[in-house]
């Protein structure tokens, strides 16, 4: 992968809460096309991570930059706010329709370029026979798949998310997975959170397993059958 | 029993028949209160969202300090107001005392901490992830705000029905700053505290319905606007 394609790039991130170090020294790279799984225990800080990444949490020190060098955090913020989207672990759902949710992100300022765009988007998604449902009453997996869709409108180079197939039925699962084997196709750079990296085995390139706050391996994916722990203690070892 | 009665029926005549002085009173009343809501909801909001999303030193105690305000009594905040705008207080010079300027006034006194505190606790309550997730999507600051507080719009609504309540039926503050001045400063509750002591109940009685009347009207459009989004059976 080019160093041109760095879509997103981390380096030396280090940020505590109170007297807890959450992140020691870490450094992360994504280029499009790439899926990188986001491994550790709970409290690990996969979640303050990603909203580093996202530019909602400021580090304590370190650099977060779409290739832009080193610059000032609330120029990096905006940067990484126009070019990320971020998926919290349950997507919120603006109070309105589901239309309604995908019309917030669409960017386009002609009115019929962007009704064409919120129409590929739903048809990508699977979403035409909910588009005037109430967003706040759809399932785990609808909702989910709304965020994806009303994050892909916005046409962003990385897509983090956050655990996003927890808790859901297998058919729920499966067709979240498919829309994310899509973006990646498409060329963006997906980083996932998760507990449960054998989910993502196919649609992975790496996996990071964040540790005492510092990611210790960032290699191709070996995966092991059984909880990330096993993979956790077999890199460490 | 027959006296309580026939100021009953004297109430809806009086109310049906259109009685020019009873008819004045009520506009007094909302002209007044609603002046006095529509200059501080703004600013009221501004600072329940503040106090909602902002750490800054001192947040806690002004929401404490706030929070004290709600349990003023409307009579100390005239009594307040009529020491500033008396001749010799501070205001003085711009002699306001007993024009319905100072009622409004008073009543914004009366409405912004309960605009603060009712909006704050709305704010405070509603879900971090919408202002996020607004922002994650690319939203201006703006309309991220514009997203927060649509979200939390039956909260700040029923503020707004409080403090509006609460202003429209306050007598302490509007006495002492309006002085009851037929066809000038006299509201609803300064009239009633009259005509009652009079002995006159018939008026009493027919502005008590037209609070009543606005109560329960007020009311019912925020369970219905619930209601119609599926948020209430």
């Amino acid at each position: 992968m080019s160093s041109q394609n760095i879509q997103l790039n981390l380096s030396a991130i280090q940020k505590k809460f109170g007297h807890q170090t959450i992140l020691r020294n870490v450094d992360l790279s994504l280029s499009g096309g790439q899926c990188k799984l986001l491994c550790g225990e709970n409290g690990a800080g996969k979640t303050t991570l990603l909203r580093i990444a996202a530019g909602l949490e400021k580090p304590d020190n370190g650099y977060v930059n779409t290739g832009l060098g080193k610059v000032s955090w609330k120029f990096c913020r905006k940067t990484l706010q126009e070019k990320i989207v971020y998926l919290h672990q349950q997507p919120y759902m603006l109070d309105g329709t589901v239309m309604y949710n995908l019309k917030f992100s669409a960017r386009d300022k002609q009115k019929d370029r962007r009704k064409a765009a919120i129409e590929k988007a739903m048809a990508w998604a699977g979403l035409e026979t909910l588009a005037s449902r109430n967003a706040k009453t759809l399932s785990g997996g609808e909702k989910q798949r709304v965020a994806i869709a009303r994050a892909w409108l916005r046409n962003p180079l990385v897509m983090l998310l956050d655990e996003p197939t927890a808790n859901m039925d297998t058919d729920a699962r499966r067709r979240t997975l498919e829309l994310m084997f899509q973006l990646k196709e498409q060329g963006l750079a997906l980083l996932i959170a998760t507990h449960d990296p054998m989910q993502f085995k196919k649609l992975s390139d790496a996996c990071l397993i964040l540790n005492n706050g510092e990611i210790k391996t960032d290699i191709d994916v070996e995966y092991t059958e059984g909880p990330v722990v096993s993979i956790h203690q077999h890199q460490v070892k | 029993m027959s006296n309580s009665s026939s100021a009953i029926t004297d109430a809806f005549s009086l109310l049906v028949s259109g009685d020019a002085e009873l008819w004045n009173i009520i506009g007094i009343s909302f002209q007044v209160s609603t002046t006095a809501i529509a200059l501080s909801i703004i600013p009221a909001l501004v600072v329940a969202f503040l106090l909602a999303y902002i750490k800054f030193p001192g947040r806690r105690f002004l929401v404490s300090f706030f929070s004290t305000l709600l349990s003023v009594p409307a009579v100390v905040v005239g009594l307040t107001l009529y020491l500033v705008l008396s001749r010799h207080g501070l205001l003085g010079e711009w002699r306001l005392l007993f024009t319905q300027t100072a009622m409004v006034l008073g009543q914004m006194a009366l409405s912004f901490p309960i605009l603060v505190a009712m909006g704050h606790a709305a704010l405070q309550s509603s879900d971090k992830r919408a202002w996020e997730t607004a922002r994650t999507l690319g939203a201006g600051v703006f309309k991220t705000i514009y997203i927060v507080l649509r979200e939390v719009r039956f909260g700040l609504f029923a503020a707004l029905l409080a403090a509006y309540g609460r202003i429209l039926a306050e007598v302490g503050a509007s006495m002492m700053l309006g002085g009851n001045i037929l066809h000038h400063t006299r509201n609803i509750p300064t009239a009633i505290a009259l005509e009652t002591s009079k002995g006159d109940f018939a008026q009493g009685i027919a502005l008590g319905m037209v609070l009543l009347m606005l109560a329960f009207t007020l009311n019912y459009l925020l369970h219905y606007f619930q209601g119609k989004e599926g948020l209430v059976e």
